[in-house]
């Protein structure tokens, strides 16, 4: 036997090889498997390139800074004249019942707030990412009217006035000097202050989302997300739709993009995510802070009464807030329908401007969180048909107090006939819950909607009774979809 | 074909269902019709059941009598209520239970029963007196009037102990079913049955949603027994109160006299009607919930703190410490939807009645022949199903008659993360684990011993940190519950969280009796002022007041005063008592998350399983509480009184034969363990010095040496592997041992580790037994019978004395020959007795959960962990013995080195005689 002097070594290793991978290969056994990372599906924020050296003004207009974007980011342009924050149009939707195509948005239709932006343009375009929309006639195909400082623009100190154009006084130098990815402020500075002020529209979107704290939201107060994180943006294509402007089910954004895998450690809880959104549960109540907008009564408007913007104004008539509401629960696939001008209405019925489709009986359907706004507007009562009234500007309603007179002028505007009579008629329209996310140690519990307390009217969303007793939807979709029960 | 045969039935039996609810609805609706008004009800579920005319005891209705409801007739009209109010324990209370005083098991002499009609409770202190007494507290009329609060009528508030209607019983002097004791003179005094007439079983106080309890319990308080069930209809509209008197409101009725179907709120018990009684019940996710403080009124949430409510803690409007991270609900069960009848259903409630499997014969899976719905809503068993518990004694013929955990929750999917899970669960409870804290307060010990000037005993709570004005405003810090045996009702005991509380007051007589609360007040209080010669001994800072610190019996002479009083009222011998009652835990469950998972919870010095729990903050009289009987839980620890003054008990793992790892240990077998390797450390120091000092004084000859090829490949990969083995074995067993020292070590990976390694380590025993076997090498380990001990002694005199004279070796090591007499002696005793026996116990304990039976037999893990332990000392002390003495060859490192590469130099004795010719090997000690 030849003696060697690094025998041991190699007799080391065997020995710690023996002891070692057993006591691993039990130990790997424990570990339990990583459930999906959700930060694997939020962007990566890179640090932006400071302008500041890169802009010299002086610039006189808006569509001045827009051109010196443009010298360097040749393709924005053309990719912002196909988004959405320009047009404020769909692309042709198929609406069920009906034989064309037809584009939805704020351009060409109306809601149950403000009614609609056509002959009132100038008040509304105000949150247009554009310069100069005042009329019919904006050149939507001109790169030098989009507005990149909206978004982009950091000052804080960037204001626009009516037609969308900078205000008096705005120091646009600095204000591009400043550009950056948009974050909260910008999205927020029109959409926390949708309907005109603070909360009005959403119920789920107020500027206590600014600076949030971890119990308004947990992405944004938590971990600080902007925007943009969960609304992916890529060539100025802004990821996400709300029913209210948008009937199809396209370009949408859910929570399982970055929450996958076994979500919940409780199988119970998974095994209602067939049926019930994650906001169902997430979105526990509307408006935890600043009470949001319920109903809206136009036929009250134009008397002289004490003025509170809760309560009541001239302009606009009375109001019902609410903070903390308990939202609607119904079933949502993705897609509503969606009230076209000139779609004949029964006044004598309530008027659903942007019913969400599905139903108990569509397996691609969950129940998801409303909050159903409603009011009387202002209809033609000959031709049954809901009126876009002229609200802004000369012989607008805000100013005259003539309803017909703004009727008149405002269904000119769209070329739709104006009988001469008009009335008021009730109106809803359905605003999905989706921001103001609760975690866990917040959201809803069991009891919160079954048992003898709970919120959900389970007859109305079609099951026999509350299926913690009665079961699930599964008897109602076997008819629907075969195999549904397998799986 | 069977699945869709499957959903075919489903489908039919769901639209069968469907059908069935819509014909009743719109019967409903037809009925509401017929009313002529709009049934608006504020119930979410359909009122299913009907009509009713309200009946007094005469069967006449009471719109036409204006008398009080019965309602054994009115209800009884379609349900059997004699066989309901025959079949309830919550209207027997005892009552069929009923025993000479003292007989009860509970250790009282004054008890008379199991229920709360003759069993005493130091929370309300006062008590049926035992029928053959002749001074009394309570008599029955005046524990109805002062217990009824709590009984839903029926049992011994109709019948007497014999069986006869109590407004039939004919008046006997000093019996107490007749009389009632006079406040004032302490005399029995008649009562008149017939005038106050006999509480019916309350069928509205359970089947109504809002059943005015407080009007029931005052026309209790007034002695108005027969108008205290209608007394629970105010509010409904079907009564009202016109000056001072209960009248029925003609319009709640219809034409024909029936209750209008509105006015018909009749439904299952929720959670709510049993909260009167039994604790506080907070379903309404809105309001915050609030516990106002320690009432009575709400007794199992006084009793040990347990709150139902599927509200999450942080969202509750109580003060409680950490709260926003409290996002659990008080109880888990509450927040899933389930209600107390989910659990305490009526036994033979065909929804969820439980067969017997032991009824079944083999073949049946199951048997379809039960009880239809029709026979049971005639004659619903009013027993319900129902746990064991420590305080519960009534009715325990119907213990564990509910559903337990286990038996709606598999612990197979949910506790695999749990190592040596059957030995978990059959030592702790559930409820060990998943009622981790008590998040809001109970009562902690009530001093009857003395009575505050508005005639109440001191009562204090535990888990309040802060006292307030109310419980919302009061810092409320919970408590951790105290583990303690309960009965499984299988023969079995497991640990379970408890609550102790412990009451002290004055008993006199002999049998002993609690003095009555009227003597106590009269002994202490001249009115509302305490008597002066108590004011002088008691008020030490002489301020005319009597603050928590003076009202208190801490002196002989303060005793003596109390007890010279009580004798004046001729009390005969009064003296101080003290018990504690246990109250076991069952509500208030968390789900895993909550749950007390962490290995060191239990596992460590300060474990979870043997946690005191203070009993008080003073030992009236000096006298320490005994545990009330009949409760397993008295086996589980001791007394133990501080310096301060404070009261504790402590659990002791030795009283409920457990053996904790890492937490429990033998004392001796630690120090036994511990001096030998200290001793025998100190022996090589010792040794090792002597060597020394003589190696530099007589340096030793040069031996001859010769190098051989002395351990082969395998010898030496066996030898170091054991040694490893063996090393990290005592390292990680030690870790098992006393893991609060080794903080660092996940316990759990711990145990894992020491487990695998003695895996290795016996294979590798077994293997290189094998080895030895089939090479024949065994036989260097077997001693020659032949000059053995001659050499072994010579080889031990080397080690005392020629070692030290720089002597050769007694016997040169060869290849055939490398063990010297001693080690084949240690060697021996090592791998036959040690080795096996280390091995063994340790397979036992592993095995505790695999074959129990036969680990119990050896004493289970009480009898084996201490011996496994001691073995472990003992492998450490030949460790450094064994390791030191291959030290003992040419150079210090020369044995090392020769088990490391193989090769080693012997020393060659004689005259050049070749060393490999047969001649006796020896060498190094190693």
């Amino acid at each position: 036997m030849k003696e060697s002097k690094y025998i041991w070594i190699i007799g080391l290793v065997v020995t710690l090889l023996i002891i070692i991978v057993p006591i691993i290969s039990v130990m790997a056994d424990d570990t339990e498997p990583d459930p999906t990372d959700p930060w694997t599906g939020v962007p990566e924020r890179r640090p932006h390139v400071d302008h500041t050296s890169l802009i010299e003004g002086p610039f006189e207009t808006g569509s001045d800074v827009t051109r010196r974007c443009l010298e360097c980011h040749e393709d924005a342009g053309q990719q912002m004249l196909t988004s959405v924050h320009w047009k404020w149009e769909s692309d042709p939707v198929l609406l069920p019942g009906r034989d064309e195509p037809v584009t939805i948005g704020k351009k060409n239709q109306i809601n149950n707030f403000c009614i609609g932006i056509q002959s009132n343009w100038t008040g509304c375009t105000r949150c247009h990412a554009g310069y100069g929309w005042e009329n019919a006639e904006f050149d939507f195909s001109n790169e030098e009217n989009i507005d990149c400082l909206v978004c982009h623009e950091q000052t804080g100190g960037y204001v626009k006035s009516n037609s969308g154009l900078p205000a008096e006084g705005v120091d646009l130098v600095a204000a591009a000097q400043s550009v950056a990815t948009p974050t909260r402020q910008n999205c927020g500075g029109c959409h926390f202050n949708g309907g005109g002020g603070n909360a009005v529209k959403h119920g789920d979107l107020d500027s206590s989302l600014f600076f949030p704290t971890e119990s308004v939201d947990v992405h944004m107060g938590r971990f600080d997300f902007q925007c943009v994180d969960c609304h992916k943006t890529e060539d100025h294509q802004i990821k996400g739709h709300l029913i209210s402007v948008s009937a199809d089910d396209k370009n949408t954004l859910s929570c399982t993009e970055c929450h996958g895998g076994v979500i919940h450690e409780d199988e119970r809880i998974n095994s209602h995510l067939d049926a019930v959104a994650c906001q169902t549960c997430h979105v526990p109540q509307g408006a935890i802070r600043d009470a949001t907008k319920m109903d809206w009564d136009w036929s009250a408007a134009g008397q002289d009464l004490p003025e509170d913007p809760h309560v009541y104004l001239k302009i606009k008539g009375s109001f019902v807030y609410e903070k903390n509401f308990t939202p609607d629960y119904a079933w949502f696939n993705g897609k509503a329908d969606r009230y076209l001008l000139g779609d004949v209405i029964d006044p004598t019925q309530m008027t659903v401007l942007n019913q969400p489709l599905g139903g108990i009986d569509d397996p691609t359907a969950k129940i998801w969180p409303f909050k159903i706004h409603t009011a009387r507007q202002i209809y033609d009562s000959e031709y049954n048909y809901l009126i876009q009234p002229k609200t802004v500007g000369e012989g607008g309603y805000w100013t005259e107090f003539d309803w017909d007179l703004a009727a008149r002028l405002g269904m000119e505007t769209i070329g739709l006939p104006y009988s001469g009579e008009y009335g008021f008629v009730q109106t809803e329209m359905y605003w999905s819950l989706t921001h103001m996310v609760q975690p866990k140690e917040h959201a809803l519990q069991c009891s919160d909607c079954h048992g003898e307390n709970g919120r959900m009217d389970w007859e109305a969303l079609g099951y026999y009774g509350d299926p913690i007793r009665w079961g699930g939807r599964t008897p109602m979709l076997d008819s629907v979809v075969p195999g549904m029960e397998e799986k | 074909m069977i699945m869709r045969g499957k959903k075919l039935q489903r489908i039919i039996i769901l639209a069968g269902i469907g059908l069935l609810l819509a014909a009743l609805l719109a019967q409903q609706a037809v009925l509401a019709q017929e009313d002529g008004e709009t049934a608006v009800t504020t119930l979410p579920q359909p009122q299913y059941h009907p009509s009713f005319t309200i009946l007094d005891e005469d069967g006449v209705n009471v719109l036409d009598s204006g008398a009080p409801i019965s309602t054994l007739t009115t209800c009884g009209q379609c349900h059997d209520t004699a066989f309901i109010e025959q079949h309830s324990f919550h209207a027997d209370l005892g009552l069929s239970e009923l025993t000479a005083a003292g007989e009860t098991g509970s250790g009282r002499a004054w008890d008379t029963s199991t229920g709360i009609f003759g069993k005493w409770n130091g929370l309300t202190y006062r008590y049926l007196s035992p029928a053959e007494d002749d001074y009394f507290d309570l008599t029955v009329p005046e524990w109805v009037q002062w217990y009824g609060n709590r009984h839903v009528g029926g049992g011994p508030a109709m019948y007497s102990r014999d069986g006869e209607l109590l407004t039939e019983t004919p008046y006997k002097p000093g019996d107490i079913e007749t009389n009632i004791v006079d406040a004032e003179t302490g005399e029995l005094m008649p009562w008149d049955w017939q005038e106050s007439g006999v509480v019916e079983m309350n069928c509205f106080l359970c089947h109504t949603p809002e059943p005015n309890n407080q009007a029931r319990i005052d026309t209790l308080r007034a002695g108005d027994f027969r108008w205290a069930n209608t007394a629970t209809l105010l509010g409904s509209g079907i009564v009202e109160e016109k000056s001072g008197e209960l009248v029925w409101n003609a319009a709640a009725f219809n034409e024909d006299g029936e209750l209008s179907k509105s006015f018909v709120t009749i439904q299952d018990p929720t959670s709510e009607n049993c909260a009167q009684c039994h604790g506080l019940v907070h379903v309404d996710s809105l309001t915050p919930l609030v516990l106002e403080g320690c009432t009575p009124d709400q007794w199992s949430t006084i009793t040990t703190g347990q709150i139902f409510s599927p509200q999450r803690m942080s969202d509750s409007g109580m003060n409680l410490p950490e709260k926003e991270t409290l996002g659990r609900s008080w109880d888990i069960h509450a927040e899933r939807v389930l209600e107390c009848t989910s659990c305490h259903y009526a036994l033979n409630n065909p929804t969820y009645y439980q067969e017997l499997s032991e009824d079944r014969p083999a073949h049946l899976i199951f048997d379809p022949r039960r009880i239809d719905l029709g026979e049971y809503l005639n004659r619903p068993l009013h027993e319900f199903a129902k746990g064991s518990s420590a305080q519960g004694t009534l009715a325990s013929e119907l213990d564990n008659t509910l559903r337990r955990c286990e038996s709606c929750h598999s612990t197979e999917v949910t506790h695999d993360w749990l190592p040596y899970k059957d030995t978990h669960m059959t030592a702790l409870s559930c409820e060990s684990c998943h009622v981790p804290q008590m998040y809001s307060s109970s009562r902690q010990f009530m001093d009857w011993t003395i009575i505050q000037t508005d005639g109440t005993p001191r009562s204090v709570c535990r888990g309040v940190a802060q006292e307030g004005d109310t419980f919302s405003t009061a810092y409320i810090t919970g408590f951790e519950p105290v583990l303690l045996p309960l009965d499984n009702g299988d023969g079995t005991t497991s640990l379970a969280p408890h609550n102790l509380i412990t009451t002290w007051f004055w008993v006199y007589g002999d049998p002993e009796r609690p003095v009555p609360l009227r003597d106590l007040r009269a002994v202490w209080l001249d009115g509302d002022q305490y008597y002066a010669d108590i004011m002088q001994l008691f008020d030490a800072n002489g301020d005319g007041a009597l603050d928590e610190m003076e009202l208190v019996i801490d002196s002989d002479a303060k005793e003596a005063l109390i007890a010279a009083h009580l004798e004046a009222r001729g009390l005969e011998n009064p003296r101080i008592q003290g018990e504690v009652q246990p109250y076991s835990i069952h509500h208030d469950v968390a789900t895993g998350d909550w749950a007390t998972k962490e290995c060191n919870a239990c596992h460590g010095d300060e474990s979870r399983v043997t946690a005191a729990l203070q009993l008080s903050s003073y030992t009236p009289g000096g006298v320490l509480p005994t545990f009330v009987g009949g409760s397993v839980a008295a086996g589980g620890g001791e007394l133990v009184e501080n310096e301060d003054g404070t009261l504790f008990f402590q659990p002791l793992t030795s009283e409920q034969s457990l053996y904790v790892l890492g937490h429990d240990n033998v004392t001796w077998v630690d120090w036994l363990g511990a001096l030998l390797f200290v001793g025998t450390l100190a022996g090589v120091v010792v040794h090792g010095g002597l060597r020394y000092w003589a190696m530099r004084r007589n340096p030793p000859h040069e031996p001859r040496l010769r190098r051989v090829y002395m351990y082969g490949v395998y010898e030496r990969l066996w030898h170091w592997l054991q040694t490893a083995a063996i090393m990290l074995l005592i390292f990680t067993g030690l870790v098992i041992h006393k893991p609060s020292l080794f903080g660092v070590f996940s316990f759990r990976g711990v145990v894992l580790v020491h487990n695998v390694l003695a895996a290795i380590l016996v294979i590798n025993a077994a293997l290189s037994l094998f080895y030895h076997l089939v090479s024949g090498e065994i036989q260097q380990f077997l001693p020659r019978p032949r000059g053995f001990f001659d050499q072994a002694i010579e080889q031990t005199l080397f080690y005392i004395r020629g070692i030290f004279k720089g002597d050769e070796h007694p016997f040169e090591k060869t290849k055939d020959r490398k063990l010297n007499p001693l080690q084949q002696m240690t060697y021996f005793g090592i791998l036959n007795v040690l080795l096996p026996l280390q091995v063994v116990t340790g397979i036992l304990m592993w095995g505790v959960q695999r074959w129990p039976d036969v680990a119990a037999r050896l004493g289970g893990l009480p009898g084996l962990a201490p011996f496994h332990t001691l073995i472990a000392w003992l492998f450490a002390q030949f460790i450094v013995l064994h390791v030191y003495l291959t030290t003992t060859g040419h150079t210090p490192l020369a044995g090392i080195k020769a088990m490391m590469l193989g090769w080693d130099d012997v020393e060659v004795h004689g005259d050049g005689h070749d060393a490999d010719e047969g001649q006796l090997a020896g060498a190094t000690g190693d």
